[in-house]
């Protein structure tokens, strides 16, 4: 990103620009690259659920990262990214995300890595 | 609050295996372990991110960048490479300067649409060192856990914001009479057709505070995109909910805000609540209360029995200044507590400052240590945490145990 902020943001020359002459500011074009996230799903039923209907929104990481919470907060989880955030999720795959997280989440997995550090 | 105070309790209990097991600032591999209790826990620190270094990954897209504890142990400004992040929706990767509006409109005498120098000359240039803090900060350390970011304690950092005074930029448009809010939206938009765009107001009084900046630098660099390109809110004292990013909308309102993000989300209980209260009052989330944090030592770590030991650490007051900061013992039978010195005051009330406490000889472990920090309103850290549904505003004391060898 280049972007240029008028030396006179800088103190010291801020100073001996003195008070009658306004300080300037230039802005210029600014872009970034995300990376791309290296972490997948584990293994397991329901996975295709996930990735087909939850991947758009959030990371595999996100997903993981959460602490271990009942199947019904899962559920309540899911109908809220319908309901409020008007995700695109397939009714006929609910059950299998809410499954797969349970079974996730139970078997205490750790963020997988596509390739090894 | 009752389901704080237990886990409290539980937490005591457990000092002497659970918190040992998993120190704080751990690092494993490439992982930082954040000591969530029941996990999970660990964090990778890759991949990079442009601009950044060495931060814990919460969440590639849209980014949520946590800063490493370690990042606090010096200093009061946190390098811009380890300001943390946080997008609730995603933001474009690129930004054309001279295509860039900001709309001043809603209650106002004359909406106008302005350019970034429009923005620059609307008023005096304005420096203020001021904390920004997530209002889930800390939300992963919250017993029992809820669900939402999980952040251990390192979405804070506290830099030099430089821009031009929001009310001057209003003065553009001239707010007109009955004005009571101003809503703030920025270029990030939801991915899916008809969710609620991430739009945050302020009371007008706060709006046209002296130190409420729509900035357009960090520490003296442009604001880098993660960190909202080309301008963005400014609000000491205030969590970073209202920081608006990449701000290009200035909406004057004449009555109370609606939106999901003010009048549905962000906000916390103003009672007593446990897990699975529902219907309870709540109120929007706004002001910072004081915190701080041991950085000289982790969880766990050895010290020499018999000799003096030095703790050091940072405090902030929030929404107000600094008052002062004392080393406590574990609970109610921790004895006395003992008076920090505060490092200088060089930055103003939003700012970190560093403290340190010198103990003349240890004679054992110090068990369940933390620090408290009292503002100069009279808010205190609590002893136990107040719980609350959406793990906002912790600022319980944090405590760490250190072993005497």
């Amino acid at each position: 990103m280049k972007v240029l902020v008028a030396a006179a943001l800088t103190l010291p020359l801020a100073l001996l620009a003195g008070c009658d002459s306004p300080p300037t500011v230039s802005f210029e074009d600014a872009s970034l690259t995300l990376p791309d996230d290296p972490n997948t799903l584990p293994e397991g039923p329901g996975r295709q659920a996930v990735m087909d209907n939850c991947l758009a929104c959030h990371s595999p990481s996100t997903m993981l990262q959460q602490p271990r919470v009942p199947r019904e907060k899962w559920e309540a989880t899911v109908a809220k990214m319908v309901k409020l955030y008007k995700a695109p999720v397939d009714p006929a795959a609910i059950p299998q995300i809410v499954d797969y997280m349970v079974a996730v989440q139970a078997r205490g997995v750790d963020v997988p890595r596509e390739t090894s550090p | 609050m009752s389901g704080g105070r237990l886990s409290r309790r539980a937490l005591i209990a457990g000092a002497g295996t659970a918190a040992l097991a998993a120190p704080a600032l751990a690092k494993l591999g490439g992982m930082i372990d954040l000591g969530l209790p029941g996990g999970p826990s660990l964090r990778p620190t890759t991949p990079d991110f442009p601009g950044k270094q060495g931060m814990i990954v919460q969440r590639i897209r849209p980014p949520l960048l946590e800063a490493p504890m370690a990042v606090f142990r010096e200093g009061v400004i946190t390098p811009n490479d380890r300001h943390f992040v946080r997008w609730n929706w995603p933001m474009p990767t690129e930004v054309k300067a001279a295509d860039h509006r900001v709309a001043v409109g809603g209650a106002v005498k004359q909406p106008v649409s302005l350019t970034l120098d429009d923005i620059a000359s609307a008023g005096e240039q304005v420096e203020i060192v001021a904390i920004n803090q997530c209002a889930g900060n800390g939300r992963g350390l919250s017993e029992p856990r809820v669900t939402g970011t999980q952040w251990g304690n390192g979405a804070m950092a506290c830099a030099k914001w430089t821009g031009v005074r929001l009310k001057d930029v209003l003065a553009k448009a001239g707010v007109a009479e009955g004005a009571k809010r101003v809503r703030l939206a920025g270029l990030d938009v939801p991915l899916t057709e008809g969710a609620p765009q991430f739009i945050k107001s302020i009371p007008l009084d706060i709006a046209m505070r002296d130190d409420v900046l729509v900035a357009w630098a960090m520490n003296d660099e442009p604001l880098p995109i993660l960190h909202g390109f080309p301008l963005r809110i400014v609000v000491p004292g205030w969590f970073s909910t209202y920081w608006v990013k990449m701000l290009s909308t200035i909406e004057v309102l004449a009555g109370e805000d609606e939106s999901h993000y003010v009048a549905e989300t962000y906000r916390w209980p103003t009672v007593a609540v446990k897990p699975g209260d529902k219907d309870f009052p709540t109120v929007p989330i706004t002001a910072m209360p004081p915190r701080s944090f041991i950085t000289s030592h982790a969880d766990g770590a050895v010290v020499r029995k018999g000799e003096p030991l030095t703790l050091e650490g940072i405090a902030m007051g929030g929404n107000a200044a600094l008052a002062k900061v004392e080393l406590v013992g574990a609970g109610s039978g921790g004895g006395e507590p003992v008076p920090c010195t505060l490092g200088p005051d060089d930055h103003g009330p939003y700012a970190f400052r560093r403290w340190s406490v010198t103990l003349p000889q240890v004679s054992g472990d110090l068990v369940e240590i933390g620090s408290k920090a009292t503002n100069r309103e009279g808010a205190s850290q609590p002893d136990a945490l107040v719980w609350n549904p959406s793990g906002y505003a912790r600022n319980v004391i944090e405590r760490i145990t250190l072993r005497a060898q």
